[in-house]
C-alpha cells in the first residue's frame, strides 16, 4: 500500500475511534479518552508526516499528492489542532460533548491536509466541505449560548455560498480545460494559451470569491468578526489559523501552481483584495473593545498580507507566504490562549478592558500576549516582521510596490488596536471586578509558553524556517 | 574585543534585567542602574582612544543573523557616530544618576529605569548600525521603551499623547521600511547581489526615479522624527506630558535620529534623491525655525517654549545637512551635540523650576533671581547658549551651518537667520519673566539649585563650556566622515571637484563581471568618478 495517506487515514482512523469510549467503560475514562485519542491520533499524523518529508508521492488515483508543500503545512495543521485541544480541556463545549467535539476536530483537520495536498480540483474541494461541515457544527456546540448558535448558523450559510460559488468556479475551470487534474490544467493552460479567456476569467473571479470567503478576505469577510466572537475560543483559534492556512494553501495550489501561465489575468484581483483585507481588517480592528472581535478583525488584516505573497505568483513570494503562516499560527494561538485564560478568570473575559493589571498579576503571560502582539504587528525584529519584509520584498520583486505601501500603512493602523491590549495589560490597573481568579489550567500555559516560545525560536532561527518553506514552496512548481 | 555590541549590549542587558525582576528590591535596583550607566559612558570614552579620524567607518563588527531577509549584526564606528554616542552616554548617564539620586517615581521605579537604559541601548544601536534593517530595527526598538515611559509614567493626556507619537513615528518608520525593501531589489538588479549594508550601497546607481522615491521614503520617516516643519503634530503632546526625564532624553538625544538618518543613509545612498528634495527639505527647514520660534514666543508652559524652540533649533540642523557642503554638514554635526546638551539642560532647568514651585505656566513665575542667585545664573548660560550668542557653543554650530549654506542657498540663509534673532525674543522672554520682574508666589530661595541639581547640569554646563572654548575637538573627529556623507551628493549636483573632498566610489566596481541581461559595456562609465581623494 502506498503509504502518502497514512497521515490521512490516521486522523480518519482516530476521528471514528474518539467517538467509541463515550459508550463504554468507567467515567474518568469516558471523560479522558476523548482527548487523549485526539492528542495521540495528532501526534502520530504529525510523525508520520515528518517522515513523508521527502521526494513527491500521489495516491487515491493522483488525487492527493504528498509533497514538502502537503507535509509542512499538515504539520502547521496538526499542531495547530494540539494546540486547540489542549485549549479546549476545561472549555465547555469540550467537557459537554466531549466525543463529538474532538472527532469534529480531527475530522476538520484531515480535511485541511487533504486541502493542502490536493492534485485534483475534486479532492480539493472535498477537502473544503469536510473542514467547513465540521466546523459548522463545532462552531454551534456550546448549544445552550445563543452567541454560538448564531456563529454556527452565520458561517453555515456564508460558508455555504463560498462553498457554492468555489464549486461553481472549478467546474468552469473544468470546462476550460477539460480535466480535473490540477497537473494538466497547468499544461493544457499552457499548450493553449488560454490567457484573457472569458470563461477561464469567470472560473477565476468565482475561485477568489469562494476562496476569499474560507480565508476571510475583504470583501468577503463579513461573517468572521460574528463568526468567530460567537464560536467557542479554542475554536476560534483553530479556525483564525488553520482554516486560514487551509485556504492559503488552496489559493498556492491553484494560483500558485495551476494557473501561473495566467499570472497576468489574475495577479491584480488578488492583489486588490490583499489591499482591501489589509485595510477592512486594520480599520475595523480600530473600532473594537472586544478582544475577541478585536483578534477577528486581525486575521482579516493578516490574511490579506498572506494573499501579497500569493499576488507575487513567484518562488520567493509563496516562500514568505508559507514562513508568514508558520509565524502567523504561532503569534495568533498566542494571543487566543491568553484570551482563553481571560476567560475563565474573569467574567466578561472576551474584552480588552478585562486585560488590564495582567502585567502585574501575571507577567510572564502578559509577556507572551505582548510578544505576539507585536508580532502580528511586524514589530522588528520579531517573527511576524520578518515574514512582512519576505512579503514585502517578494511584492516590490513583482512590481507590486503599491501593495508593499498599503500593506506597510495597514501596519501603522493595526498598531492602533494591538498596542491597546498591551497598554491595558501594562499600564493600567486591574479593575477590582476582576479580582476573582479560578485557575486556567497547565495545559492552557503550556500553550501560552509553547506560542511564545514559537514566535521567538522563529525569530532567532528564521533562517532555517525559510530554508524549510522554500523546500516546500519549490515543490509546489516542481513537476 | 566587540566594544561596539558591549557598548549597546550592556544597557539592554541591565534595563531588561531590572525590568523582569519584579521582585528586585529598589535599592538594587538603582544600583544597577547607577553601575551601568556610568560603564557605558566609560565604553564610549574608550572608543575615543584608538579612534582614527582620517579613517571611514571602523571597528567593524559582523555577523549573519537572518541573511533570508539581508538582515546581518554589522556595527561600524564613525565620527557622526562617534559624535551621537558620546552625547548618548552623557546624557543617560546624567540622567540615569540624577533619577538614582533624587527623581525616581513611586510607581515601579525599577521598571522605569531598565526602560531609560533599553532605550539608550537602542538609540546606541540606532548610531552604530551599518545594515539598513538593523538600522530600522533599532530604530523601531526605540521606541518602545519610550511609548512605555510616555503612557505609563506621564503627565495627563499621556494616552493621547502616546498614541500620536507613536501612530506618527510608524507610520514614517513603515513606509522607511517598504523603503528599505525595494532600495534591496533595485540594488540587486544594479550589482546582482542583495545586500542592506549600507558601505555595500554607496554609491549604487539607482534610476533618477527610483533615487527619487527611495529618499522620499526614507526622508519621510526622518523627518517625521526629527521633527520637520509639518509632521511636528507629535511633538508638543509627547514633550509635554512626559516626565521630564523622559522630555530631556526624547530631545536631547532621540530627535538627533532623524538627522542622523539623513546623514548616514539619505545622503549616501540616494544622493541623486537628495538632489532633487534638496530645497522642499530646506524649505521645510526654514519654515519649521519660523513657526517654532514663533510658538516658542507665545507658548503658555515653559515646557512648550522650549519644546518648540527644540524644533526651531532642529531647523537649523536640517538645513546644515541638506545644503549638501561639508562645512554645513559638519555645523549640522557639531549642532546636533549642542542641541542635545543645551536643551537638555533647558529641561533640566524648566523640570527643577516646575517641580518645586509647583507651576508650568511661563507667567507664574517671576523674580526668582533675587532668592536663587546661583540657579539664575546656570539659567542665563543655557539660555545664552541655547539663542547661540557669539562665543557659546551653539554659535560655532549655527556660524558653520550658515557660511556652509550661504554658498548655495543664500535666500535660506537670510530667511533662517530670522530664528537667530527669534531666539533671543523667545528665550529672554523665558529667563526675564521668571528670573527677573516682580516676585512672583513663589519665593526664589524655594527654587535654588541642590545638591543633586547641581549634579546634573554642572557637567552640562561644563561639557557646553569645552566646546565653546574648542569646536575644533568635535570639528576634527568628524571632519572626514562628513566630508564622505556629503561628497556623493555633492556629485549628483555637480558641485565643482574643488569642494568635493572624499572620493565615490562606483558601486558595482568598474572592474565587475556584466550581469546576464546587461546591456553590452558602454564606452563611458555611468558615474565618472570626479572626486580627488584626500
Amino acid at each position: 500500500m502506498n503509504i502518502a495517506a497514512t497521515p490521512l487515514i490516521i486522523l480518519i482512523a482516530t476521528a471514528a475511534l474518539a467517538l467509541v469510549p463515550a459508550l463504554v467503560g468507567p467515567v474518568r475514562f469516558r471523560r479522558d479518552a476523548p482527548p487523549a485519542l485526539a492528542l495521540l491520533g495528532l501526534a502520530a499524523a504529525g510523525v508520520m508526516s515528518v517522515l513523508l518529508w521527502g521526494d513527491r508521492r500521489a495516491t487515491f488515483y493522483e488525487a492527493f499528492r504528498v509533497d514538502r508543500l502537503t507535509v509542512l503545512l499538515t504539520l502547521v495543521f496538526v499542531v495547530s489542532g494540539i494546540l486547540t485541544v489542549l485549549l479546549s480541556l476545561r472549555e465547555p463545549a469540550g467537557v459537554d460533548r466531549r466525543p463529538e467535539y474532538y472527532c469534529l476536530l480531527l475530522c476538520a483537520v484531515a480535511g485541511m491536509t487533504l486541502v493542502a495536498g490536493a492534485a485534483d480540483l475534486i479532492g480539493m474541494f472535498l477537502g473544503i466541505e469536510i473542514l467547513s461541515v465540521a466546523l459548522y457544527v463545532l462552531c454551534a456546540l456550546e448549544v445552550w449560548r445563543e452567541r454560538s448558535l448564531e456563529s454556527g448558523l452565520k458561517y453555515l450559510i456564508v460558508g455555504a455560498v463560498g462553498s457554492a460559488l468555489l464549486l461553481y468556479g472549478l467546474t468552469f475551470l473544468f470546462g476550460v480545460t477539460g480535466t480535473t487534474s490540477l497537473a494538466d490544467i497547468a499544461l493544457r493552460v499552457d499548450a493553449r494559451d488560454l490567457g484573457g479567456e472569458s470563461l477561464l476569467l469567470g472560473a477565476m473571479v468565482l475561485i477568489i470569491a469562494g476562496l476569499g470567503f474560507k480565508a476571510g478576505a475583504a470583501p468577503f469577510h463579513m461573517w468572521a468578526p460574528d463568526v468567530y466572537e460567537g464560536a467557542p475560543t479554542p475554536i476560534t483559534t483553530f479556525m483564525a489559523t488553520a482554516v486560514k492556512a487551509a485556504a492559503l494553501a488552496a489559493f498556492l495550489r491553484i494560483f500558485g501552481a495551476a494557473l501561473i501561465d495566467v499570472i497576468d489575468d489574475w495577479k491584480t484581483p488578488i492583489a486588490v483584495i490583499a489591499a482591501l483585507a489589509i485595510v477592512v481588517g486594520n480599520v475595523g480592528g480600530l473600532m473594537q473593545s472586544s478582544f475577541k472581535r478585536l483578534l477577528a478583525y486581525s486575521s482579516i488584516a493578516q490574511a490579506g498580507y498572506l494573499l501579497i505573497g500569493v499576488a507575487t505568483g513567484t518562488l520567493d513570494g509563496a516562500t514568505a507566504v508559507l514562513f508568514y503562516i508558520i509565524a502567523y499560527t504561532a503569534m495568533t494561538v498566542g494571543a487566543f490562549a491568553v484570551m482563553v485564560i481571560r476567560e475563565r478568570e474573569v467574567e466578561d473575559g472576551q474584552s480588552i478592558a478585562a486585560l488590564a493589571g495582567l502585567g502585574r498579576s501575571n507577567p510572564i503571560v502578559a509577556a507572551v500576549a505582548t510578544i505576539c502582539l507585536l508580532s502580528l504587528a511586524g514589530f522588528p525584529p520579531l517573527a511576524g516582521f520578518i515574514g512582512k519584509f519576505m512579503l514585502f520584498g517578494a511584492a516590490a520583486d513583482a512590481d507590486l510596490v503599491w501593495l508593499a505601501v498599503v500593506g506597510a500603512v495597514g501596519s501603522v493602523i493595526s498598531l492602533g488596536y494591538y498596542l491597546r491590549p498591551i497598554y491595558a495589560m501594562w499600564a493600567e490597573d486591574s479593575r477590582p471586578e476582576h479580582a476573582r481568579s479560578l485557575d486556567p489550567g497547565a495545559p492552557v500555559l503550556f500553550v501560552v509558553l509553547m506560542s511564545g516560545l514559537g514566535v521567538l525560536a522563529m525569530t532567532g532561527g528564521a533562517h532555517w524556517v525559510t530554508e524549510v518553506c522554500r523546500a516546500a514552496a519549490e515543490s509546489l512548481i516542481a513537476p | 574585543m566587540p566594544w561596539l555590541t558591549i557598548l549597546l549590549a550592556l544597557p539592554i542587558v541591565g534595563g531588561l534585567v531590572l525590568m523582569l525582576q519584579p521582585r528586585l528590591s529598589a535599592g538594587a535596583a538603582r544600583g544597577i542602574a547607577c553601575l551601568v550607566a556610568p560603564a557605558t559612558f566609560g565604553v564610549a570614552c574608550g572608543l575615543l582612544f584608538g579612534f582614527h579620524p582620517n579613517r571611514g567607518p571602523q571597528r567593524q563588527e559582523r555577523h549573519d543573523w537572518i541573511s533570508s531577509v539581508g538582515l546581518e549584526w554589522t556595527l561600524r564606528l564613525d565620527g557622526i557616530s562617534l559624535a551621537l554616542v558620546m552625547l548618548t552616554a552623557l546624557i543617560f548617564m546624567i540622567t540615569v544618576c540624577a533619577l538614582v539620586v533624587k527623581f525616581l517615581p513611586e510607581r515601579n521605579p525599577a521598571v522605569y529605569l531598565g526602560l531609560i537604559l533599553v532605550a539608550e541601548g537602542a538609540l546606541m544601536g540606532l548610531w552604530l548600525a551599518g545594515n539598513l534593517l538593523l538600522f530600522y530595527v533599532f530604530w523601531e526598538l526605540m521606541l518602545v521603551p519610550f511609548y512605555f515611559l510616555i503612557g505609563v509614567w506621564g503627565a495627563e493626556g499621556r494616552r493621547q499623547a502616546v498614541t500620536r507619537f507613536v501612530i506618527y513615528t510608524m507610520f514614517g518608520s513603515l513606509i522607511m521600511l517598504v523603503g528599505i525593501v525595494a532600495t534591496g531589489v533595485f540594488a540587486q538588479r544594479v550589482t546582482g547581489q542583495f545586500t542592506l549594508d549600507i558601505e555595500a550601497l554607496r554609491g549604487v546607481v539607482f534610476t533618477e526615479d527610483q533615487s527619487r522615491w527611495l529618499f522620499a521614503a526614507f526622508a519621510l520617516a526622518f523627518a517625521i522624527k526629527l521633527p520637520l516643519f509639518p509632521f511636528h503634530g507629535w511633538l508638543p503632546g509627547a514633550y509635554g506630558t512626559a516626565p521630564i526625564a523622559v522630555t530631556v532624553l526624547l530631545a536631547a538625544v532621540m530627535s538627533k535620529a532623524g538627522a542622523y538618518g539623513f546623514m548616514r543613509i539619505g545622503l549616501p545612498v540616494f544622493p541623486d534623491g537628495a538632489a532633487f528634495w534638496q530645497n522642499t527639505l530646506i524649505v521645510m527647514a526654514v519654515v519649521g525655525i519660523i513657526y517654532g520660534s514663533v510658538v516658542a514666543w507665545r507658548a503658555p508652559t515653559m515646557r512648550l517654549v522650549v519644546a518648540y524652540s527644540s524644533l526651531a533649533h532642529l531647523g537649523f540642523v536640517a538645513i546644515g545637512i541638506m545644503a549638501i557642503d561639508p562645512q554645513a554638514a559638519q555645523g549640522a554635526v557639531l549642532q546636533m551635540v549642542n542641541h542635545g546638551l543645551v536643551v537638555a539642560a533647558a529641561f533640566a532647568v524648566v523640570g527643577l523650576l516646575a517641580r518645586r514651585s509647583g507651576r508650568e505656566g511661563v507667567d507664574d513665575l517671576g523674580g526668582l533671581a533675587d532668592g536663587a542667585p546661583w540657579l539664575a545664573g546656570v539659567f542665563l548660560m543655557v539660555t545664552m547658549a541655547s539663542l547661540a550668542i557669539p562665543g557659546s557653543n551653539s554659535w560655532a554650530g549655527e556660524f558653520f551651518i550658515l557660511v556652509g549654506a550661504f554658498r548655495h542657498s543664500a535666500w535660506a540663509v537670510i530667511l533662517a537667520s530670522l530664528g537667530t534673532v527669534y531666539a533671543s525674543v523667545y528665550m529672554l522672554r523665558l529667563y526675564q519673566r521668571t528670573m527677573n520682574g516682580p516676585r512672583g508666589a513663589t519665593p526664589g530661595k524655594a527654587v535654588e539649585m541642590g545638591g543633586a541639581d547641581w549634579a546634573m547640569l554642572a557637567p552640562l554646563v561644563a561639557v557646553m563650556g569645552v566646546i565653546a572654548l574648542w569646536p575644533h575637538g568635535v570639528l576634527r573627529a568628524t571632519e572626514h566622515s562628513v566630508e564622505r556623507v556629503v561628497a556623493p551628493a555633492q556629485q549628483a549636483l555637480n558641485r565643482p571637484a574643488s569642494e568635493i573632498k572624499a572620493a565615490v566610489p562606483a558601486n558595482p566596481p568598474e572592474t565587475s563581471l556584466p550581469l546576464p541581461g546587461d546591456p553590452l559595456p558602454q564606452p563611458t562609465s555611468p558615474t565618472p568618478n570626479t572626486g580627488a581623494t584626500p
